[in-house]
């Protein structure tokens, strides 16, 4: 390659390239602005502000707030069902007609549809052990503790809904009714018979 | 290069942006998620898996599951429904005025309006929340899937394909353990038309013997062992059933509320 030659073909580089200064134009900042003004607005709206309990479609903590259903009627039976199918339906079936020859019918029992909850409220906290007599029929029943260990409001529901199903029509329990009687039995009560059942107010 | 140190810090800012967003703020968010309880009660949400069921996830991931099931709820909305529930002292009056009133498909002011009329008029009601969303009107679930749902599962399996139908509910859907086994074993048999693969590798058939299994499958006519043999889960099948009975993430919540309103 002749010296002309190479100059001729780098005669507009004069050695290292170098950075040189010029402003940002004006429209990319405003935009930039713009897009950070409109992500903040999408992030304040839809957020929750990082509170791991508010997920979409809600948007703030208060809404949340606002939209928590009350505890109906309706929510007891539910629940009240949820409990009796794992706790009581072994026993006293799904559908509440009781099992021969190991527990007695709870669908239009006389010991259910009481004007009060008192008597019923005794066989699932203290037991029954012995004889009781359910429509008619006589049973010799050795039925444990079975509501003791559970919550108060578990059992009211479970005893609403005893007494809310299969046609029954008994009116509702609430877990502070479920307190007071499972604080006058004290703890571990012996488990009761029908006779005794019946010396109690209903 | 003289900008050296400017790249660095540039790349170092993006890099570290990302990582903030992505690993630090999810788990200061949620790193620390305990147990909750169930809306309007005391029990505790979620419970820990059976044993069987725990070590089940494991034969669900070690089997792809989530390369064609997901198990995540989505919901877009929710509307409420004001449901009478007394009529009062003037029944005439407040059926004649419930029957003027919209009562389904409410925003929450409007269901409180109405709520508030009936209640003027002498009427009780209640207010129902109802989730709302593609995935629930399918009869996937009831609510969205929430952080909760996964709590005690390592590794969580929301999937992110579905070529098969969501899980997080199919223990709700499909509460019958035979059902499950046979549908490992032949979709075809209880899903006509299903694309899922058969997984019979996870089952034995074997030769009945002189005492039937008690855990043999029920399998429905067209899909039956040969004469004289039995399909039998293996350990694994049992386990895969027992996560997929596991699989129920349908209790209300604070964070993901709906009333629950099954009739007795």
């Amino acid at each position: 390659m002749s010296e002309d030659q190479q100059k001729n073909c780098c005669e507009h580089s004069s050695g290292e390239p170098t950075a040189t200064r010029s402003s940002a134009p004006i429209w990319i900042i405003v935009l930039t602005l713009a897009l950070l003004f409109l992500g903040g607005v999408y992030f304040d709206h839809n957020s929750g502000w990082f509170n791991p309990r508010v997920y979409a479609p809600y948007q703030t903590a208060e809404q949340l707030d606002a939209y928590q259903p009350k505890s109906g009627a309706a929510a007891a039976l539910a629940r009240g069902k949820g409990v009796y199918e794992s706790v009581c339906g072994i026993c006293h079936g799904a559908d509440g007609l009781g099992k021969p020859g190991m527990a007695p019918p709870l669908a239009g029992s006389e010991w259910v549809l009481t004007k009060g909850f008192n008597r019923l409220a005794h066989i699932p906290l203290a037991g029954v052990n012995g004889a009781i007599t359910v429509e008619g029929k006589d049973w010799t029943m050795a039925m444990a503790a079975m509501g003791a260990a559970l919550p108060d409001d578990d059992l009211a529901a479970v005893l609403t809904y005893i007494r809310g199903s299969w046609g029954n029509k008994a009116g509702p329990i609430t877990g502070d009714d479920i307190k007071k009687i499972r604080a006058e039995l004290g703890k571990n009560p012996a488990p009761v018979t029908g006779d005794q059942l019946k010396a109690l107010p209903e | 290069m003289k900008t050296g140190i400017g790249v660095f810090i540039a790349a170092a800012v993006a890099l570290g942006a990302s990582w903030a967003g992505l690993v630090l703020a999810p788990s200061l968010q949620l790193g620390n998620a305990k147990l909750t309880t169930v809306l309007n009660s005391t029990d505790a949400y979620p419970l820990q898996r059976p044993g069987m069921a725990a070590v089940g996830l494991q034969v669900y991931r070690a089997n792809g599951c989530a390369a064609c099931h997901t198990q995540q709820v989505q919901q877009d909305g929710s509307t409420f429904e004001v449901a009478l529930t007394g009529a009062g002292k003037d029944p005439v009056t407040v059926s004649n005025l419930v029957a003027t009133l919209k009562l389904t498909g409410l925003t929450k002011e409007a269901a409180d309006a109405a709520a508030a009329t009936i209640g003027a008029a002498g009427g009780k009601t209640e207010t129902h929340l109802t989730a709302t969303g593609a995935d629930i009107a399918r009869g996937w679930g009831t609510r969205h899937s929430v952080a909760a749902d996964y709590l005690y599962d390592a590794p969580v399996q929301p999937g992110s394909l579905r070529a098969g139908p969501d899980l997080a509910n199919i223990g709700v859907r499909a509460a019958d353990a035979n059902w499950q086994l046979v549908h490992l074993y032949a979709p075809r048999a209880v899903v006509k038309d299903s694309t899922m693969p058969s997984f019979a590798y996870l089952f034995e058939v074997r030769p009945v013997g002189a005492m039937p299994s008690a855990e043999a499958l029920k399998l429905p006519a067209g899909f039956t062992a040969p004469a004289g043999f039995e399909v039998v889960p293996t350990m694994a099948a049992k386990q895969l059933a027992a996560y997929l009975l596991s699989l129920r993430s349908d209790a209300p919540l604070y964070e993901a509320p709906y009333s629950q309103t099954a009739k007795p």
